[in-house]
């Protein structure tokens, strides 16, 4: 974690409302892992006292190039679309816990929900550079939201899921999940709540008619990795980014907290933003 | 037709595989450095006029800042979260974040949102109970040459005691501040702010169960603080910290439902500096004992209007999450402010905006009255 002065590269609406940007920042970009997260400050003080947390969307080690992606929302998404080429903001990160791949995953399954993209759009990058299958299920609520495949790399298998039925599967993206289930090694996933949520019940449903940990294999048999390390999270089938307002992001404030199976709140800025999908009390536990 | 690479476009191409590895060893490197790792601004002093002025203060029973900028409860963690972007051996002083004797989830989220110029929380005082606290920091705590001072809060004068007795002695605490004025717990909390009998009583147990120094933060939410700050200096305590957040409301998208988990949360940013100088400016020429000020802090002019109405020291608070260098920042500006005037010791600057009839505030800690 470090503050650096990032200056835009590029910015670009690449559809209604979303924007892309480019920073070079070459610190972030050497040094950041898919999962993780920028703090940044608009430079606007007058009334915006927070900074706004974006995920990675991509970095590029040889040029220095990070991208965020996001959706205006309020006032201080909108302040930095009105940044020009050369303007400077001020980066806190990277901030957060990284998706854990399991070194044997051949077969990645990676979902996203709308703006969900922006957190797992470089896991795809990660995986297609380690050797891996990338599937992206993208669910939005009409063609005109769906993410332009030109912004994908050629090597991810790209399927879109449409509310409205106006490109792709007719209805919520979590009903392509099945058909690649058995296909997967691991998920990952990143949007909206409730789509989380579905995904969670249709990977617990998984584990219990396709796991094959306790059939006979005897390597870590016996051995149970703490919730939550590293070791533990690369073993679930199912990693999900979860979202939650943010305050300082580096674990002090305790503001974006989920909470957790075993009945302590999680810092999504800290423990996440990528947790196992069991880790998380998807009915609430408060 | 070959698409065009832009800088968005981009992806790692394989050629680049030759830097992750140095790179990692890079950053691995500087992983456990303690010391500041910051690429911008500078944090190190300019080494100007500032150098020879006196910055220390004595807030009495043996705690004397090195400097008179701390950070504020709730917003620096335990001292360890902001790692190696902030050194925090040049800051004054730690608040921690409230600590109660049993462990505490805290409210539901959303906890926090952003309302104009300033921001509304609603944490409800998680934190893992006083016994892990001591064993999770109090041997960190006890490394750094800045004082530690531990945030006690509770729902029971029973609670406040216990917790203080536990914390006396520990090596790593150098204070205790007694938050008797948090507005988002139901039972205990803001309760005790708002009566001065209430205060007191509670301010005179710990009093007893403890020899730490012993901070108390007022609440913004009461009608006149004079009588509390009063019985609370009458109590025992040997410094006053002013103001804890305003309680307020911020609405959902829609306007369906409030924001917050909670619904009520606390006010705290540039919106509430006018409040907490306001009660300071009251507070001081109240009290004997020292007022520490705090509320919407985000540049050296604040601390210097807190000075005017009669702190001795500042906490930041809020201002930590859009810039964490700002209170080290603040500490050279305040020594280069003095210098460029030709004082030697900033306590020259306290209390220039009271009534000059009401004589100069306390700037140095009373010794125990029994």
């Amino acid at each position: 974690m470090r503050l650096a002065a990032a200056e835009l590269v590029e910015s670009r609406e690449i559809l209604p409302g979303q924007w892309l940007q480019a920073y070079h920042a070459p610190g972030l970009a050497s040094g950041s892992r898919a999962g993780q997260f920028v703090h940044v400050r608009p430079g606007d003080f007058s009334g915006m006292i927070l900074r706004r947390p974006f995920s990675l969307n991509t970095t590029d080690a040889a040029t220095g190039i990070v991208t965020i992606h996001f959706r205006v929302i309020g006032r201080g998404t909108d302040w930095f679309t009105r940044l020009r080429p050369g303007d400077s903001i001020d980066l806190l990160g990277p901030l957060g816990r990284p998706f854990e791949v399991d070194p044997r995953s051949q077969h990645l399954l990676l979902i996203a929900g709308g703006l969900g993209m922006a957190g797992v759009r470089m896991l795809a990058d990660e995986a297609i550079r380690d050797g891996r299958r990338v599937t992206l299920l993208f669910g939005a609520a009409s063609a005109r939201e769906v993410y332009p495949s030109t912004l994908l790399p050629d090597e991810v298998e790209y399927i879109v899921a449409t509310d409205d039925g106006s490109l792709g599967h007719h209805g919520y993206v979590t009903d392509l999940v099945p058909e690649y289930e058995a296909w997967a090694d691991q998920a990952f996933a990143c949007g909206p709540q409730p789509m989380l949520a579905a995904l969670a019940r249709i990977a617990a449903g998984r584990r219990d008619r396709l796991g094959v940990a306790k059939l006979g294999r005897k390597r870590g048999a016996g051995k149970t990795d703490p919730v939550g390390s590293p070791a533990a999270r690369r073993k679930a089938f199912l990693q999900v980014s979860m979202e939650q307002n943010m305050g300082c992001a580096v674990g002090a404030c305790l503001g974006c907290v989920v909470m957790s199976t075993s009945g302590t709140p999680q810092r999504v800025c800290r423990e996440g933003p990528v947790f196992a999908a069991e880790e998380i009390a998807w009915d609430d536990g408060w | 037709m070959k698409k065009k690479r832009s800088a968005l476009t981009a992806s790692p191409r394989v050629a680049d595989q030759k830097y992750p590895t140095a790179a990692r060893r890079a950053s691995s490197a500087t992983a456990g450095r303690p010391v500041a790792e910051v690429s911008v601004p500078s944090v190190r002093p300019t080494a100007v006029a500032g150098g020879s002025v006196d910055l220390s203060v004595d807030l009495g029973h043996g705690l004397v800042l090195p400097n008179p900028i701390l950070v504020a409860s709730g917003t620096f963690g335990y001292g360890i979260e902001y790692g190696e972007v902030v050194d925090v051996d040049r800051l004054g002083g730690i608040c921690c974040k409230g600590t109660t004797l049993k462990a505490r989830i805290g409210n539901p989220p959303p906890r926090v949102t952003e309302t104009p110029a300033g921001m509304l929380n609603s944490i409800g005082l998680q934190n893992p109970g006083v016994d892990a606290v001591i064993q999770k920091y109090a041997e960190t705590w006890a490394s750094w040459r800045v004082p530690v001072i531990v945030n006690v809060a509770g729902e029971s004068v029973h609670d406040y005691v216990e917790v203080a007795r536990r914390l006396d002695g520990v090596p790593g605490v150098a204070a205790i501040e007694l938050n008797i004025s948090c507005p988002n717990v139901g039972a205990g909390g803001l309760q005790f702010a708002i009566d001065a009998g209430a205060a007191a009583e509670v301010t005179a147990a710990v009093r007893r169960a403890t020899d730490l120094p012993l901070l108390v933060k007022l609440s913004p939410n009461v009608a006149d603080i004079r009588p509390i700050a009063r019985a609370i200096e009458d109590a025992g305590a040997d410094a006053l910290t002013a103001i804890n957040t305003l309680s307020g409301i911020a609405l959902a998208p829609g306007r369906g439902r409030p924001m917050l988990g909670n619904i009520y949360g606390g006010l705290s940013g540039p919106a509430v500096k006018p409040v907490a100088l306001r009660i300071v400016y009251e507070a001081a020429q109240a009290v004997r004992i020292p007022v520490i000020g705090i509320g919407g802090v985000t540049e050296l002019a604040d601390v210097l209007d807190f000075l005017a109405v009669g702190a001795v020291a500042v906490q930041v608070g809020t201002a930590i999450f859009a810039d964490p260098t700002l209170p080290v920042r603040v500490v050279d500006e305040l020594a280069e402010a003095c210098g460029r005037r030709g004082l030697t010791s900033y306590r020259d600057l306290i209390g220039s905006a009271l009534p000059k009839k009401a004589g100069r505030p306390s700037s140095k800690g009373v010794e125990y009255r029994p």
